[in-house]
């Protein structure tokens, strides 16, 4: 199957619509709906032959993916056409055709045809169409479209043009209302569709007011902010009105020594010590490292490798809990924000052990330490994973503590101004922090349309500030630091009360989790055991993720501990689908944040391919999955982005 | 693309016979899809006692997929009198092609919009005419900019430049010629007389055939 | 006069057909009606019969009004939209031709024009529906007619022979629903089928005309069998028309099938509708073996 929307014109029309013309750049698109079987569409190359044949000179080609797609199209054609290029040809569909006529100021010319038939067709490469006539007809048919699949649209029954039940246009062509009363009278529904009264088709309802409004409001929302991102079910309502809760004392702790982006921690405990809450048991090794404390009192009883479902064999230490949380004499408030230097801000912060607590968990005193002047401090509070609510629960019940972190970091950075982004499906969030920023001159609360993934780094950036971080570069390279709420809590406790990070929020949520509920749990504490504290999971077939749905990771095996970046356990529904070949629907390019073309890695992951998977930037990819969500053909994308980028990695 | 919207509350529950199944597509939701009144309305079906089971997936127009989601839920189907489809036009007849001794029903009214592949519409539209035309009007689609599809010039409906169906709505024509005066190719418009083609390719048969 | 009129006082209908020509001089077409079919009760105009452009079906029923013969004006929703088609049932009204057979009307494809754009703004079910309103005195928008409505004699068609029947049925009784008054039905060969047909199709209670046409030769039987929806004739019939080739040819043995069908289906029907397909001469001897 093959959906192209275009053909070549004729060699004789080429001929005559280039009979004056010459220094031509050729621009093909590279198709959408068919099969993702080559790189290389071969019409580029057969309009150039003909066009050389005539003599002409042709100035460059270039073969865009999804040509209608005006801003990645526009992004590849900056400077891509030569000087003394007088001639745009273009093939594609109509829809790519007049986008660069559109953002070309040079004069188009349409090298094809679009193909002229009937009924749109869905997200797969059935036989199936619409008629998208925007009065469904489907109820009184049995399920068979009469308006796409009848040659003259009857809607009141068969004409007597059918024959051996076929229609009397094409021999080959079913008679629809055949097919319609034979499906009809399987289900003994003809009744049904006799006593339906006259229908007579209203074309007033597919109106280009309606039409024209919705384009302009879908394009405004999808641009506003960011490019791309999808709108997941939020399913937050599972757990955002459970009240923060400490977790009851567990008897053991398991604390892994790779916690966060960088060289593991070295412990510094040893088998058989007494260590206090608090107390360090962990050194960094190196500048993008971070320590590690104890989230207990208690007796080491093991530092030893350990196997993690998600992070591989790792060093791990086990404390028993003597539940007494006896406080180690190293936890003592630092002092006055006013009073603190912004080095000593960036050690204490290094010192506590504080690592992004979003999910990336990279050291936050590293970030803290730009080396470029900073104009805003960003914080995280979007928490734009579905389900998850620990974000949300720590701004409203920790306002001070974040405004205070936010406070800190912009002193440590010299930041003249901190905004904190709260999507809007938190209004109760928003009106709380609004309440305590005011306070503030130099804090702003942004309220932001829910939009995934509105807390990564870039996107937050890009909506924010308006700015966009180039590829390959840092947040500080536009002047920017960003931090999670539960980071800028955690960096308030630090300085507040000297506590390092021992303990964090997490959402223990999913419709498959008897009783949902928001926990600050003990690093090191046991995901099963706060499953089954929790009520369990009920029934059959489903999935554990720790994070969200879209970045979190899926855990077969529940006896893994919880770490400083994990926000989030949820037990949700098992989806069954099936991988299917790749049909160019062009989603996963419309909805990537970072603007690439995703469907490229797969092919080039799947061959090998490094080049391929480098010029099409794979690097700049932060996986968070939205392509994977889009995905008509159900391709596990992201699985398939990790193998490119390890090709990637292991090449160089 | 193709987007839904739903059908009136009346003419939904005039189909909705006995207990009912339903089955939503959010696969196209990004494009347009109406989430919180299917919610809604399905909540309130429930509340009636109406509704024996429900399924939210994607992409349902992909047979293969929607056979390995659909079975967890047969014996729910099984003994429902209608099962009631929130989906586009295609899905709702993938649906009633997989479950052809059920009644199956469409909830929506599918719509089309400017664009064939991603998620966003587009503003320019293309009427899949099979003739280009955009070589004689500067790129600008007479087939969708105009809203009698002239394509021979304007007609005499243009006033300030707009068009008479819609005063929002700029004359396809006047932006035709404003583009062709502004790239010199006037002289384009002194082409023969243009008369459209209706009859349908014979190349986009075969995709309906090949199957 | 309208037909249905004819129907009411228990008349065994006759109607012909003619085909306008694809031209403007419609004189020797006026003059053979007048000499052959002046027999018959009523008399069909197709409109671009086949989709092949012709002389105007509305125009050709007004000349043979004049010409004192009764039409009815065939009228199909392949050319026109729903505005066209209200329209040109005003005209008609006003032009005292009150006979109208509602039709879907071929595909464009089918015709000498395939790149035109086919219209099926309605069909003829909505069509029925829109003379029913006009009769009511408002438009198919809702608006209300100035003065006096028309009164249609409101015809359709059905295909007793279709290999589809049961969907022809469906359709048949959504027509009535929408007010046709009678029914002409394509072209019958197979009695027993028509009969049939006839039993199930009576629960509708209007008055069905049997379609004939006088088989001309072999190649013509073999053709509609070949290309012509609800068309079929048997094999039995064609060896008939094959045993003599002089007699076949001068429409001797055509004509006695023809007929034999009509006394056949006549105790089931309530008229005869016959499409002469240029053989309008042979009409007087056919009614006359068909004891009409």
């Amino acid at each position: 199957m093959n959906y192209t929307k275009y053909e070549m014109k004729a060699n004789d029309e080429l001929e005559a619509l280039l009979q004056d013309k010459d220094s031509l750049f050729v621009i093909a698109c590279n198709k959408c709906f068919k099969e993702f079987e080559i790189m290389e569409e071969p019409e580029a190359e057969e309009f150039s032959r003909l066009a050389a044949a005539m003599g002409k000179t042709i100035t460059g080609t270039a073969k865009i993916d999804f040509l209608c797609n005006k801003v990645q199209t526009a992004r590849k054609l900056m400077d891509a056409i030569p000087e003394g290029t007088e001639h745009i040809a273009v093939i594609s569909c109509g829809l790519g055709i007049q986008t660069v006529a559109d953002i070309e100021e040079l004069p188009v010319l349409a090298a094809t045809n679009s193909l002229n038939y009937i009924g749109h067709h869905g997200m797969a490469l059935t036989q199936k169409t619409c008629g998208a006539c925007a009065q469904c007809y489907l109820n009184m048919t049995g399920g068979i479209c009469p308006i796409v699949d009848c040659s003259k649209s009857l809607i009141n029954g068969q004409c007597g043009g059918a024959k051996n039940g076929k229609c009397e246009i094409d021999p080959k062509k079913d008679c629809a209302w055949e097919k319609i009363y034979q499906r009809l009278e399987k289900q003994g529904r003809q009744a049904d569709f006799s006593k339906q009264p006259v229908q007579i088709r209203d074309y007033s309802k597919v109106n280009v007011e309606v039409i024209t409004a919705f384009v302009k409001e879908a394009r405004a929302k999808r641009f506003e902010g960011f490019y791309g991102g999808v709108h997941p079910e939020e399913n937050k309502e599972y757990s955002e009105h459970k009240a923060l809760e400490k977790f009851p004392e567990s008897d053991y702790v398991e604390i892994p020594m790779s916690m966060h982006i960088g060289a593991p921690a070295v412990p510094c405990v040893e088998v058989g010590e007494y260590v206090k809450l608090g107390q360090k048991i962990a050194d960094a090794p190196s500048f993008v490292s971070a320590p590690i404390h104890a989230s207990v009192s208690g007796t080491v009883t093991a530092v030893e490798v350990r196997h993690n479902p998600t992070k591989g064999e790792v060093l791990t230490v086990e404390i028993r809990s003597d539940k007494q949380n006896v406080l180690h004499e190293s936890v003592q408030p630092a002092g006055d924000l006013d009073s603190l230097t912004p080095d000593e801000i960036i050690e204490i912060v290094k010192e506590k052990g504080i690592t992004g607590m979003g999910g990336a968990s990279f050291p936050t005193h590293v970030k803290l330490k730009p080396g470029k002047p900073i104009d805003a401090v960003l914080i995280n509070g979007s928490e734009c994973e579905p389900y998850l609510t620990a974000d949300h629960r720590v701004l409203l019940e920790y306002p001070d503590d974040v405004i205070y972190g936010l406070r800190a970091i912009m002193k440590a950075v010299d930041a003249p101004k901190g905004v904190i982004l709260i999507e809007d499906n938190k209004p109760d969030a928003i009106a709380v922090m609004e309440e305590k920023a005011a306070a503030f001159d130099n804090i702003e609360i942004c309220a932001a349309k829910t939009q995934y993934p509105e807390g990564a780094e870039k996107m937050l950036i890009k909506r924010v500030l308006g700015r966009k971080v180039p590829s390959g570069k840092l947040p500080a390279d536009v002047g920017a630091v960003v931090s999670n709420v539960s980071t800028a809590k955690a960096i308030s406790d630090a300085i507040q009360k000297g506590m390092p990070l021992v303990e964090r929020v997490v959402s223990v949520t999913g419709e498959r989790i008897k009783n949902p509920a928001n926990y600050i749990v003990k690093i090191g504490t046991n995901v099963e055991d706060i499953i089954a504290h929790c009520g369990g999971i009920e029934g059959e077939d489903y999935v554990v993720k720790l994070g969200g749905p879209m970045m979190g990771a899926a855990i077969k095996e529940l006896h893994v501990p919880t770490i400083k970046g994990q926000n989030g356990i949820i037990a949700i529904d098992a989806d069954h689908t099936q991988e299917e070949p790749c049909i160019k629907c062009g989603r996963c390019a419309d909805v990537c944040p970072m603007e690439l073309a995703p469907l490229n890695f797969a092919k080039y992951a799947d061959e090998g391919n490094v080049q391929g998977l480098l010029d099409n930037s794979i690097m700049d990819c932060f996986e968070c999955r939205c392509c994977e969500y889009i995905c008509s053909s159900k391709i596990p994308l992201v699985s398939k982005i990790k193998k490119g980028k390890q090709a990637v990695r292991e090449n160089k | 693309m193709l987007m839904t919207k739903m059908k009136a509350k009346e003419a939904i529950a005039s189909v909705a016979d006995g207990k009912v199944f339903i089955i939503n597509c959010h696969g196209c939701k990004e494009i347009g899809f109406p989430e919180e009144e299917a919610k809604e309305l399905q909540k309130e079906m429930a509340a009636e006692g109406k509704l024996i089971g429900c399924m939210t997936t994607d992409y349902i127009c992909n047979t293969d997929n929607l056979n390995l989601r659909l079975r967890g839920h047969m014996a729910e189907i099984e003994e429902a009198d209608t099962v009631l489809v929130f989906s586009c036009g295609v899905g709702v007849q993938t649906v009633a092609d997989v479950l052809e001794d059920k009644k199956v029903c469409a909830a929506c009214d599918t719509y089309e919009l400017p664009g064939f592949q991603g998620v966003t519409p587009l503003e320019v539209d293309c009427g899949q005419c099979g003739e280009c035309y955009l070589n004689m009007t500067g790129g600008i689609c007479p087939i969708t900019a105009c809203s009698k599809s002239l394509v021979n010039g304007p007609c005499g409906g243009t006033k300030n430049g707009k068009c008479e169906v819609d005063p929002n709505m700029e004359c396809g024509w006047e932006r035709i010629y404003q583009r062709l005066k502004k790239l010199g190719r006037l002289d384009v418009l002194k082409c023969p007389t243009q008369i459209h083609n209706f009859a349908t390719d014979d190349a986009t048969k075969e995709w309906k055939e090949t199957e | 006069m309208k037909v249905t009129e004819l129907f009411q006082r228990g008349e065994f209908v006759v109607s012909a057909e003619v085909g306008p020509p694809k031209g403007i001089n419609i004189d020797s077409m006026v003059e053979e009606a007048k000499e052959y079919l002046s027999g018959v009760h009523a008399i069909n105009v197709t409109d671009n019969q086949s989709s092949v452009m012709r002389l105007g079906s509305l125009a050709t029923c007004k000349v043979l009004k004049d010409a004192g013969l009764n039409p009815i004006f065939q009228l199909t929703c392949r050319d026109r939209n729903r505005i066209a088609l209200q329209s040109d049932l005003l005209s008609a009204a006003m032009l005292g031709i009150d006979n109208v057979l509602a039709l879907t009307g071929d595909h464009t494809k089918m015709g000498d024009h395939p790149q035109a754009k086919p219209v099926f703004d309605l069909d003829s079910v909505s069509l029925l529906h829109t003379m029913s309103l006009l009769e009511q005195g408002t438009d198919l928008g809702g608006n209300p007619l100035v003065g006096e409505a028309p009164k249609f004699a409101k015809g359709a068609v059905v295909s007793p022979c279709s290999d589809s029947v049961d969907a022809q049925l469906l359709k048949m009784e959504r027509k009535v629903m929408a007010g046709a008054e009678y029914f002409q039905t394509q072209a019958v060969f197979e009695p027993e089928k028509f009969i049939e047909f006839m039993e199930k199709a009576k629960q509708f209670g209007k008055p069905v005309q049997l379609g004939i046409i006088i088989p001309k030769s072999v190649g013509m039987c073999r053709f509609m069998n070949a290309n012509v929806a609800g068309v079929h004739v048997p094999e039995e019939m064609i060896e008939e028309l094959k045993k003599d080739k002089e007699k076949t040819k001068a429409g001797i043995t055509g004509i006695e099938i023809a007929a034999r069908i009509i006394r056949e289906c006549k105790p089931y029907c309530q008229g005869v509708h016959i499409m002469s397909l240029g053989w309008e001469s042979k009409i007087p001897e056919l009614l006359r073996q068909a004891e009409l």
